[in-house]
């Protein structure tokens, strides 16, 4: 067992103490070596834990819960100076309450569980996602704060400090993926929410901080009922072992409630409706902050707990509850997200409709919907981690996040917008993986009518603010020079490149990797994955033709693309009611009075039917009334 | 069907379905014609528009439009495909949404106001007609426990007994992807009302052709998926795919274009309730 103590340790120590290392190196060249390295070995060591297949691990020693306790101690005090400092009353009495939880579980309950680490397929896909997609986010950031700390002008360099909240934040989720004691699990929990909420805080400006303690109280909340959880589940079952839990209890009706607590925790995290607010603050924070709350770290911490859980809700009322709260979530964040404008504001919707989504599937709590869960936790990660890591660099171009002013940006920065489509497109377009997860969440959820009504409005939205915005990054005038390469940054090229090859790779293999991972992380709990073995994604019900679809269809882009050439003579000026001017490149006509006038086509957001000052309170006030209804089902 | 006969089935669907798309374009504006008291073009004038346009310049504004148009059309002939071989609904769906996003992107590729403000539209439309398709093929599903389209050939009665409403909004979604009025807001069918047609504006010539070939492609999918509704058997399905089709035809002929709100209001306030009612009643009277 040698080897699962180096695994388990390095997993959750070595970026901690890399953190910690960063934090005290300023000299940024020996800093950004120190990161480069750090992440190499995250990425090995995620790999290590997946070609061993799973690992279970106790420390012997008996001064690590010791150590744990304290730390507890020391995080509740610092969440409470931070609610004294404000004179924040909710953040403040939120965590005496978890103190009070806690204090109470750590006196009673006698021994820790056994085995105090595990590592199952679940734990291992998200593993991966975490040290591969995290490190290549954190290793985008060496040159983003730089650039972003050249713009603010700063004098004394907050990058040290960045770094190790950053690095100690994959340490702590490692540590929330792998801990299989429920105090140990609320430990990393905790340390995630103070790690996001000092990143969100990290301008230091007013909007950050206000930003920051919103997301703070949202989370305390979802702290409290994790702790109030591990009281319950002490007191009706004796045990808080999460694999006990999972697996022991599943029948019995008197452990709904902690349940149903543990997924008010994950509705929290994973920015559920009435939740979600923190998350679209959370986007005040540098842009490599948001790539990681959306893709590998935070909301995925969230829907793990749900899917980690799930299990134990099967053929329950208040599993049908957690469909609908996320199918609603999915719904409305893809309607409200139509009417956003700011490219950062729209990822941050699709990332909460998209959880939504992972959140229904694990309320349907069939095999084949769980697969579905588990595929989109991988898929949305990849694209999403793209996607806003593009978004920062096209921010860095234009120096703007309005959708408006990425008009055309196929001209000026062709690397970049090319990413971007590839980012979006993978999460839209047969036939890439989050569109076969949604194609399994879709075929799976037909024994919840309501849950498949929703599925596919919801889809319906997405179409419709996906295909808006790429619209807008490829509208070009005709006749425009050639494009050249844009010059960035090589870890820019190399982290976009990674991510955008990924997306379309793993899309590619995703019989793979459903084998490799999905199937085995479901088949687990539920004795099947729902997917037919011998055919490659074949539901019991449908059939996903992967490959078929792949050839044919990217030939039918590539090859007009690659093959058909305009000649000069062939292209054509808009249609201008015949008052273009034919002789400049660029789209003008003659206007009133003989002026010559550039056209202008501004883009439709359609506020008045899909905006936030028409739906919020609503939206806000069903998602309270689910919530209530999930509880109340729970308790009858 | 027997290994050696899916390729046949694959060319013969390429092949006839053009032939039939523009023969039932040819009825449908003979048939307006003479509504509106007209004579009308003979019914083979579809194939002459399209041999003409196919020989006129190749001219295009951006190569992304170019690219646009190829993966409509094969976007459309793959689901067409899909339907024969008698594939998975909701892939197909997906398929066929594909397509329409690519002709909407190629439309915003641009910088033309009126194809812009054409692609909203579409897109608007989209919105309409998506869910109403999705949710006949939840219908499908649950009469028939399947997503393949063969499983519905099995079936002991017709799909319209248990599926009565989604007739009615398989017309819908029939008027507003045919782009007929009142429901033309992105580009009429016929040019109705319209001096600059657009979503398409900036399509002209061969690229235009291959789009109103997908067109006719599009129209016998659509058809088809009415025929399932009585597969049990087929002439019947077809006579009620010619029924919903007429009645198209009627309907653009008497209406005029409303405004996208409009669009929107009947496919959310009529289409969808009249799908979901239906839903809710088979998933009631299930066993």
């Amino acid at each position: 067992m040698g080897s699962a103590s180096w695994l388990t340790g390095g997993l959750i120590l070595l970026p901690a103490c890399a953190g910690v290392l960063c934090y005290f190196l300023s000299a940024a060249r020996w800093r950004n070596a120190l990161i480069l390295l750090t992440s190499l070995l995250l990425i090995a060591l995620s790999m290590l834990v997946f070609m061993r297949g799973g690992l279970e691990y106790t420390p012997r020693s008996g001064i690590w819960h010791v150590l744990v306790t304290w730390a507890d101690a020391v995080l509740l005090a610092a969440f409470f100076f931070y609610g004294w400092k404000r004179r924040n009353v909710l953040v403040m009495a939120l965590v005496l309450l978890q103190a009070a939880a806690l204090g109470y579980v750590k006196v009673v309950s006698g021994e820790e569980a056994q085995p105090l680490f595990v590592a199952d397929w679940l734990t291992i896909t998200m593993l991966l996602i975490v040290g591969i997609i995290g490190s290549v986010v954190v290793v985008y950031s060496i040159p983003y704060m730089r650039a972003h700390e050249e713009h603010l002008q700063l004098t004394r360099s907050k990058q040290p400090r960045f770094f190790l909240l950053l690095l100690l934040f994959l340490g702590a989720m490692n540590g929330l993926l792998l801990a299989n004691s429920l105090p140990w699990l609320f430990f990393f929990w905790e340390v995630t929410t103070l790690c996001c909420f000092l990143l969100i805080a990290h301008d230091d400006t007013e909007p950050a901080w206000e930003s920051a303690y919103r997301a703070l109280w949202m989370n305390l909340i979802g702290g409290a009922g994790l702790a109030v959880a591990m009281v319950l589940f002490y007191h009706q079952a004796h045990t808080l072992s999460v694999r006990e839990i999972v697996e022991g209890h599943s029948s019995s009706v008197a452990m709904l409630l902690p349940l149903v607590f543990l997924c008010l925790a994950g509705f929290t995290k994973s920015a559920q409706m009435p939740f979600h607010g923190w998350l679209l603050g959370a986007m005040v924070a540098p842009t490599p902050v948001s790539a990681l709350l959306h893709s590998s770290t935070m909301v995925k911490a969230g829907a793990y707990l749900i899917l980690r859980f799930a299990p134990a809700l099967r053929d329950t009322y208040p599993s049908y509850l957690i469909a609908l709260i996320g199918g609603f979530t999915f719904v409305m964040a893809a309607m409200l997200a139509i009417s956003q404008q700011n490219a950062k504001r729209v990822l941050a919707y699709s990332t909460v409709s998209n959880l939504g989504l992972i959140v229904a599937c694990a309320g349907l709590n069939t095999p084949m919907a769980l697969s579905a869960g588990v595929m989109l936790i991988i898929f949305h990660a990849i694209s999403k981690g793209l996607l806003f890591m593009a978004v920062g660099v096209i921010e860095e171009g234009i120096h703007s996040r309005d959708i408006e002013r990425m008009e055309g940006l196929f001209a000026k920065m062709p690397f970049t917008t090319t990413v971007t489509v590839i980012g979006i497109a993978s999460m839209l377009l047969p036939p890439f993986g989050v569109l076969i997860a949604k194609w399994a969440a879709i075929e799976s959820s037909v024994k919840l009518p309501v849950a498949t009504v929703m599925f596919v409005i919801g889809s319906t939205f997405t179409v419709m603010f996906w295909t808006k915005w790429v619209g807008k990054l490829l509208s070009v005038s005709p006749g425009n020079p050639p494009v050249r390469m844009e010059r960035l940054h090589p870890l820019y090229l190399g982290t976009l490149g990674l991510l955008a090859a990924g997306a379309t790779a793993f899309s590619l293999m995703v019989a793979e990797v459903l084998n490799r991972l999905v199937v085995p992380a479901v088949t687990r709990y539920y004795g099947s994955a729902g997917f037919a073995t011998d055919m490659p994604v074949a539901s019991e019900v449908g059939w996903f033709p992967v490959l078929m679809l792949f050839l044919v269809l990217v030939l039918a882009f590539l090859l007009p693309l690659l093959f058909i050439r305009i000649r000069r003579a062939d292209v054509a000026p808009p249609y201008l009611c015949g008052e273009q001017v034919e002789e400049v490149p660029d789209v003008r006509f003659r206007s009133a009075g003989d002026s010559i006038e550039e056209v202008v086509a501004g883009g439709h957001y359609f506020e008045y039917f899909f905006g936030e000052a028409r739906h919020n309170r609503w939206v806000n006030a069903v998602a309270v009334l689910l919530l209530i209804l999930m509880f109340g089902v729970a308790v009858l | 069907m027997i290994e050696w006969q899916i390729p046949l089935a694959i060319l013969a669907t390429i092949m006839l379905a053009p032939l039939v798309g523009g023969l039932l374009v040819g009825i449908d504006r003979k048939l307006s014609a003479r509504m509106q008291g007209r004579m009308g073009p003979p019914i083979i004038q579809p194939f002459y528009d399209l041999i003409k346009l196919f020989s006129k310049d190749a001219l295009v504004s951006t190569k992304m439009q170019l690219v646009s148009v190829y993966v409509y059309l094969t976007s459309v002939v793959l689901s067409l495909v899909m339907l024969v071989l008698g594939q998975d609904l909701l892939v197909l769906l997906f398929v066929l949404a594909l397509g329409s996003v690519s002709i909407i992107l190629g439309a915003f590729s641009v910088r033309s106001p009126y194809s812009q403000l054409g692609a909203y539209r579409e897109l608007l439309l989209l919105l309409s007609y998506e869910p109403l398709l999705a949710l006949f093929v939840v219908g499908v599903y649950l009469a028939t426990d399947s997503f393949m389209v063969r499983d519905i050939f099995s079936l002991e009665q017709p799909l319209l007994l248990t599926l009565p409403l989604f007739g009615l909004t398989q017309i819908l979604v029939l008027a507003m992807k045919m782009n007929k009025s009142p429901f033309d807001i992105s580009a009429s069918h016929h040019a109705h009302q319209e001096l600059v047609r657009g979503v398409l504006t900036e399509f002209s010539g061969p690229y235009l052709g291959i789009i109103e070939l997908t067109h006719w492609y599009e129209l016998v999918l659509l058809l088809g998926l009415t025929v399932l509704l009585w597969a049990t058997n087929v002439w019947v399905g077809m006579a009620l795919a010619i029924v919903s089709y007429l009645a198209v035809i009627v309907l653009d002929s008497i209406t005029a274009r409303m405004t996208w709100r409009w669009t929107l209001q009947v496919g959310w306030g009529i289409g969808i309730p009249l799908a979901v009612i239906n839903l809710m009643t088979m998933y009631l009277v299930r066993p």
